[in-house]
């Protein structure tokens, strides 16, 4: 690269407070929303084949607490100005086709689909809280009020789901 | 002055523009009225005075004095500098020398830059978004305090793309050749980067709050009104550009119409797939009643 050139303003650090790590925090709003738009259509996908069954009330109560999840991020999204991520027509179909996959193996596959699930996007929070942290606690201490929240929420469909799936 | 110089003997450039600086042009560089940054206890208007103390020296016979600035905040005022000269010798090594002359500096100061006038193009770029960001910012700022009215967004988006591509007035005769210097795949990046960040400054403002697949449709449809316009600009002989503005008009408004039908087919679209799932629910109601008889 040529020497010593200044670079101009080349990347927006707009829409971020000062000093916050905005490729850090970019990163991690685009895939916290990405996670919760591919748990939202899941749950869509499982309500679309068990939707008039037993387990329909239990599913869409988890859906629901899903939405808000998402609406979150997408707030946060705005508020920090960060780009959606491109894949998000792909996790629409495949979030889906897991969900209703899942479902038609009956209600255990449903409830099996979100044990797996919701574990995993758990263990994925508590890495990007472990990162906030280690980055400094104070100053995200907004965003990470909200992933802690969100994944103690997920904890509990994945509790749920153990639940439902041992009895069914 | 072409001078295609190796990188280390660019750094030795660099800092031996430094040197000259701090030991011999003190009182010009002092007194150029470029000073940007506050910091510097001997920043003061061209003709004035220094106020404010001096700081001492370190003590150490030092070359380092209160003239030491970035060797990148000494690029930037070079470059800055430049653009006076542009109209007259073009994006090149000579504007560069000429901006670095007025500045009391030595020619050779366009050592430190490609001889093909790439970061002069690039800081003009950056320069020009960041002015158009605060124009923005402050139009925002009058409509929250009630001050201006919220503009439609067609009109947002004519406005902005207007007001930034007019900034290219002064340099119109020599940006079709700034253009084919920031496609070199040596510039994409670059380019590219303050491209896309200047369109999603536009819909930022523009109000827009998209968090699916429209946000890149947006910006695309933007980015793409913002090249074609700055085209037919380079070939706009018009009064004040007035073709131009008109094109401008008309893509939005295509954009915007764009928008409207595409919203209309998804609509149809789903009162289509409506009809026929209760067409469906029919036919299979009416099949079940069969049977129960």
């Amino acid at each position: 690269s040529p020497a010593g050139v200044g670079s101009p303003r080349l990347c927006s650090t707009r829409g971020a407070p000062e000093g916050v790590n905005k490729p850090v925090i970019d990163r991690i709003i685009r895939v916290d929303h990405a996670g919760e738009y591919g748990a939202n259509r899941i749950y869509a996908g499982q309500m679309a084949v068990l939707g008039r069954s037993s387990v329909g009330p239990i599913i869409q109560q988890m859906w629901n607490q899903e939405k808000d999840h998402l609406k979150k991020f997408s707030e946060l999204m705005v508020a920090y100005r960060v780009r959606p991520t491109v894949l998000l027509p792909f996790w629409n179909v495949a979030g889906f086709v897991l969900g209703a996959g899942s479902a038609l193996l009956g209600r255990k596959g449903a409830m099996a689909c979100t044990v797996a699930v919701e574990e995993s996007i758990s263990d994925h929070y508590n890495s990007q809280i472990r990162t906030l942290i280690e980055e400094d606690p104070e100053k995200y201490k907004e965003i990470l009020q909200t992933i802690k929240q969100f994944r103690d929420d997920e904890l509990e469909h994945h509790d749920i789901g153990l639940e439902h799936h041992a009895e069914a | 002055v072409r001078c295609q110089l190796s990188p280390p003997q660019r750094a030795l450039q660099a800092s031996a523009v430094l040197r000259r600086v701090s030991d011999e042009q003190k009182e010009t560089f002092a007194s150029s009225s470029q000073q940007r940054f506050d910091s510097h206890p001997t920043d003061h208007q061209p003709g004035q005075e220094p106020q404010g103390p001096r700081p001492s020296y370190t003590g150490q016979g030092g070359q380092e004095s209160e003239d030491y600035e970035s060797e990148e905040q000494l690029q930037h005022r070079i470059l800055t500098a430049a653009l006076e000269f542009v109209p007259e010798h073009g994006w090149t090594a000579e504007a560069i020398a000429e901006g670095a002359k007025t500045l009391g500096l030595s020619v050779a100061a366009a050592g430190m830059f490609h001889s093909d006038g790439s970061e002069l193009i690039l800081h003009f770029l950056s320069q020009c978004n960041t002015k158009l960001s605060e124009l923005l910012e402050q139009e925002q700022k009058l409509v929250q305090l009630g001050e201006a009215e919220k503009k439609p967004t067609d009109q947002f988006l004519r406005d902005a793309v207007e007001a930034r591509l007019r900034m290219l007035i002064p340099y119109i005769e020599k940006w079709p050749q700034a253009l084919s210097i920031l496609l070199l795949p040596r510039n994409i990046p670059s380019s590219l980067n303050l491209l896309t960040s200047m369109i999603d400054d536009i819909w930022h403002y523009a109000g827009d709050q998209s968090t699916d697949f429209n946000w890149y449709t947006r910006r695309a449809v933007l980015t793409g009104i913002y090249n074609t316009t700055e085209l037919v600009m380079m070939q706009d002989s018009s009064p004040d550009f007035e073709d131009t503005w008109r094109f401008l008009e008309n893509r939005v408004a295509d954009a915007m119409n764009m928008r409207d039908t595409a919203s209309q087919v998804q609509s149809t679209g789903e009162a289509l797939v409506q009809g026929l799932m209760g067409a469906a629910v029919t036919v299979s109601n009416a099949e079940t009643s069969q049977v129960v008889r």
